[in-house]
């Protein structure tokens, strides 16, 4: 460090040095800063959006539609038919407490119309079956007005085409609510923004359950064909039972082992365990698959690895910078959740242990995470550290999370 | 309680590798360290994620100045002195070179002999005889500047001793890459030469405005110790840090956006996050390039004297970067892959026209393909392959891009490297593909927050020579406390060299403290 003096000395060297000394006289004296990449960056992944509700539309009798669009002057980022939004929200109970938590819902409307200006809105298409089930779908079937504001984290999630690697015939294996972002793939490809043929295949119980039923017969495209599967209804005329192989290679391009048709499989997880158990008959080449994640496990003591433990509701300490905060953590719920009823802020995006973002650091205890929902990277699992969304305590923990 | 104290003697801007390096230097010093990183991820660009349960690098990922364990090289020593433990596998090969238009299809491996010849000097004089002498020559001088390098990085010479001792650095200082090879070896044919000139992407710089210096450094460090990778990727590097700084009694907080640097009287004294907090300290060591720092951060800004200003707006930015990093469904030897790293010249090797390029959009001539494979097999499930093209263009390439085109434009330009390098392996990649991921400026920005994308900081030109920012360290601190920590400080292209950057920020903010003292 201290040859500085030298280098002046040397010929080659004070040449450098003094060429530098003029290129930085040459310098401009004013503020000039201006960063185009940034700009980018921020509109194609803001930090936050926020908005508020412009319509409530019932599209089944048990599913709603909120259209939101944009306030305080943010702007709807671009995404990809098959994305997910995650909401922030504050919901009371009833004992007074708040509890902090985050949903992720894929967006059923399509791409471009979160992009033309002034008429700039996306949607969510919530199920809310069962009363008392879905304590999030239920405040939001309550609560979520035109009018009511809400902040966002969008685009998210890797459920989406890509010309790159998908087959350009696309055949959707849809259950439940996991037809939405196949709504929005559909509305898309018919707007001509997106370049693929896609084939949805919907399977319902009954002519009930099916959502989103009249938006989506109503789509005029040759590249979009719609078939309802129905499980419960023996008269139904149309295609009945399950998402079976051999409707699968029915509605596939070719022999689906050919690789000549990308499968995407989004619905409640015994659908996917179905789902899978056919496509694999059907020798489906592995990267013509894709899944969306669906959620943490509803009961994690039957997951086969679950160790032996009588439930139990632990001690949890939780760092964030030099504030320690002692909650309760039950052990049938993921570390976020208690964190959420305790109304610490925690940042949980896909709720399934994919994305990551709800990292954090496991000081003390003992944990289980369930193997299908470990997005965690190699040197995560060395060092010990967690994704909160997907694990579990069996001891009394501490943690240091993010503080936000 | 609150998340902070009161007060930091340093507060370090950025937990990437420089951030983190600084940190564990001034930790191990005794003083009080925080760092404030935005993402929720330690080590910026060093890092990797999951798709499909699969861990991808997602780096151009070669850290160099490891060197094996019994002989090893500054960083590992560095790295081992600091406690930070790295499970280390090495890179079979140095590179291979494929330049079908000059008839160039060449693989060498690092090693330098007992007796002083090296291994990649009989590689060459195997296709070009008569060749060996020179190039032996040549990693040889590179080596001692390499050694020169290294020694001032962390003594202080006198005149005489330098003349004596560091005589190949001072002779070769004034001149570029190209002039040291063409005056010093002028019988050196030009395809060896070209083949020499392989590794010049890895600074982001021509070889015919490159200083001998970087590229004598880059040369004598990779060929002498060969490269390195981490086994948990490019973050297990950055957690193994992370976790080195907490060990230490560093505080590090994850999700903190630094937006201003508070500035009194010339000197700084604490930062403010987006989230509104006011943090006090008395140095900082600030990750974010002097543009952004000068540009937005000091507040108020009528604390940013002139001359910063002046020296922000001169320095000329170096590359970003554009990879498309892909899973592929077959074994890399069924896919024609037989090496870890692999340069490919589509058109004859000219580095100073491939290094223009950069500045448009797409039609890169010169690409860089790794095969993760070769290097950390455990790291690939197996039947699979862990593949990366990268290109490394000026920030300028991405004028016309938009938030509206953005996918469609990314996609059309992967798509061309993918088409480019399935042409070079006869093998279509496209059928291949099982995830992907195509990463940009916008993407280095959206992570890493960097300055117009950039990943290497401030071209390494003649005007802009590392001998010249060595010499001029002191004069371009223009604000009391406040110190460069990252790639736009001293050298910027790569990790190992940016963890050196981090050591001399906590250096230079260590004299200061003892001046004050």
């Amino acid at each position: 460090m201290k040859v500085n003096g030298f280098f002046k000395d040397v010929t080659g060297a004070s040449r450098v040095t003094k060429a530098r000394h003029q290129l930085i006289e040459s310098g401009n004296p004013e503020n000039i800063y201006k960063d185009h990449i940034r700009e980018v960056a921020q509109e194609v992944h803001p930090k936050v959006t926020h908005v508020k509700c412009a319509k409530v539309e019932d599209v089944s009798p048990t599913a709603r539609k909120f259209t939101f669009v944009p306030t305080d002057g943010d702007v709807l980022p671009p995404f990809m038919a098959g994305q997910y939004a995650s909401v922030e929200l504050e919901i009371p109970g009833e004992d007074g407490k708040v509890t902090k938590t985050t949903r992720p819902f894929s967006i059923s409307s399509a791409p471009f119309q979160a992009r033309q200006g002034d008429k700039s809105f996306f949607e969510l298409t919530i199920r809310n079956g069962k009363p008392g089930v879905g304590f999030v779908s239920s405040w939001m079937y309550a609560n979520c007005k035109e009018g009511s504001t809400f902040t966002f984290h969008l685009p998210l999630g890797q459920f989406y085409y890509e010309p790159l690697r998908d087959a350009k015939k696309v055949v959707a294996l849809a259950g439940g609510s996991g037809i939405t972002p196949f709504y929005s793939m559909a509305q898309e490809i018919a707007h001509g923004t997106m370049d693929c043929d896609l084939t949805i295949l919907y399977g319902s119980v009954s002519t009930k359950d099916i959502i989103l039923e009249k938006q989506l017969s109503a789509i005029q495209s040759p590249r979009v064909r719609f078939v309802n599967v129905i499980s419960g209804e023996p008269d139904y005329p149309g295609e009945k039972g399950f998402l079976n192989a051999d409707l699968i290679r029915k509605y596939s391009e070719g022999d689906p082992a050919d690789g000549n048709t990308t499968y995407f499989v989004c619905g409640p997880l015994p659908m996917y365990n179905f789902v899978n158990g056919e496509l694999e008959k059907l020798n489906v080449p592995k990267r013509r698959i894709r899944m969306e994640v669906f959620g943490a496990p509803r009961d994690i003591t039957k997951d086969p690895d679950y160790p032996k433990r009588d439930p139990a509701v632990y001690k949890l300490k939780v760092m964030r910078g030099l504030e320690e905060t002692e909650i309760e953590a039950s052990s049938l719920e993921p570390l976020a959740v208690a964190m959420e009823r305790a109304g610490i802020p925690n940042p949980t995006r896909c709720r399934s242990g994919a994305c990551g973002f709800c990292r954090c650091k496991l000081l003390k205890g003992d944990v289980f995470v369930p193997s299908v929902g470990d997005g965690r990277r190699y040197a995560d699992k060395k060092f010990g550290y967690y994704h909160a969304c997907s694990t579990y305590p069996l001891s009394d923990c501490a943690i240091k999370i993010e503080i936000c | 309680m609150a998340f902070y104290k009161d007060k930091y003697d340093v507060i370090v801007i950025g937990g990437a590798l420089a951030g983190m390096s600084c940190a564990l230097k001034l930790a191990s010093e005794g003083k009080d360290v925080l760092i404030l990183e935005r993402h929720n991820l330690p080590g910026g660009v060093a890092t990797s994620f999951v798709r499909g349960g699969v861990e991808i690098e997602a780096t151009l990922h070669e850290m160099m100045s490891i060197g094996p364990v019994d002989d090893p090289l500054p960083m590992r020593k560095y790295l081992d002195e600091m406690k930070v433990a790295i499970e280390w596998l090495r890179v079979p090969e140095a590179y291979d070179l494929v330049s079908p238009e000059d008839g160039i299809d060449i693989e060498l491996h690092a090693g330098r002999r007992d007796d002083g010849t090296w291994i990649a000097a009989d590689e060459i004089e195997e296709q070009y005889p008569g060749s060996r002498d020179d190039v032996n020559a040549l990693f040889e001088l590179c080596r001692k500047v390499y050694e020169s390098v290294n020694y001032l990085n962390d003594h202080t010479l006198s005149k005489f001793q330098m003349l004596k001792d560091h005589e190949e650095l001072v002779k070769t200082a004034g001149y570029t890459a190209k002039e040291v090879m063409d005056k010093m070896f002028p019988k050196l044919l030009l395809n060896v030469k070209r083949i020499l000139s392989a590794y010049w992407i890895y600074v982001g710089q021509p070889i015919d405005s490159l200083p001998f210096t970087i590229y004598a450094f880059l040369m004598g460090d990779y060929m002498m110790g060969g490269s390195y990778v981490a086994r948990g990727f490019s973050h297990e590097m950055a957690v193994a840090m992370a976790e080195r700084c907490e060990a230490m009694g560093v505080q590090y907080e994850y999700g903190q956006n630094v937006e201003k640097i508070l500035v009194k009287n010339g000197k700084v004294y604490g930062v403010r996050t987006a989230h509104g907090e006011e943090i006090h300290c008395d140095y900082i060591a600030s990750g974010p390039y002097p543009n952004v720092v000068y540009g937005r951060m000091i507040e108020p800004q009528s604390e940013v004297p002139e001359e910063a200003r002046r020296y922000a707006n001169a320095m000329p930015m170096s590359v970003s970067c554009f990879s498309v990093v892909m899973l592929l469904d077959s074994r890399p030897e069924d896919l024609n892959i037989h090496s870890y790293s692999v340069f490919s010249a589509e058109t004859s090797m000219d580095t100073e026209k491939f290094w223009k390029q950069g500045s448009r959009l797409g039609n890169w001539d010169y690409l860089t393909t790794i095969c993760l494979n070769y290097a950390n097999p455990k790291g690939v499930p197996d039947g699979m392959t862990s593949l990366s093209i990268t290109e490394l263009p000026l920030p300028e390439c991405f004028d016309g891009v938009t938030a509206d085109n953005y996918f469609e434009t990314k996609r059309r330009i992967a798509g061309q490297m993918i088409d480019q390098v399935s042409r070079r392996l006869g093998v279509n990649l496209r059928d291949h593909i099982v995830e992907i991921e195509v990463e940009t400026p916008v993407t280095i920005s959206h992570y890493v927050g960097s300055y117009r994308g950039g990943v290497y900081g401030y071209q390494h030109n003649m005007q802009n020579s590392i001998v010249a920012r060595l010499a001029d360290i002191e004069r371009t601190t223009y604000i009391k406390g406040l110190v460069s920590c990252g790639s736009h400080q001293l050298a910027g292209d790569g990790m190992a060299v940016n963890i050196n950057n981090g050591r001399i920020a906590a250096m230079q903010i260590l004299a200061e403290m003892k001046k004050e003292a």
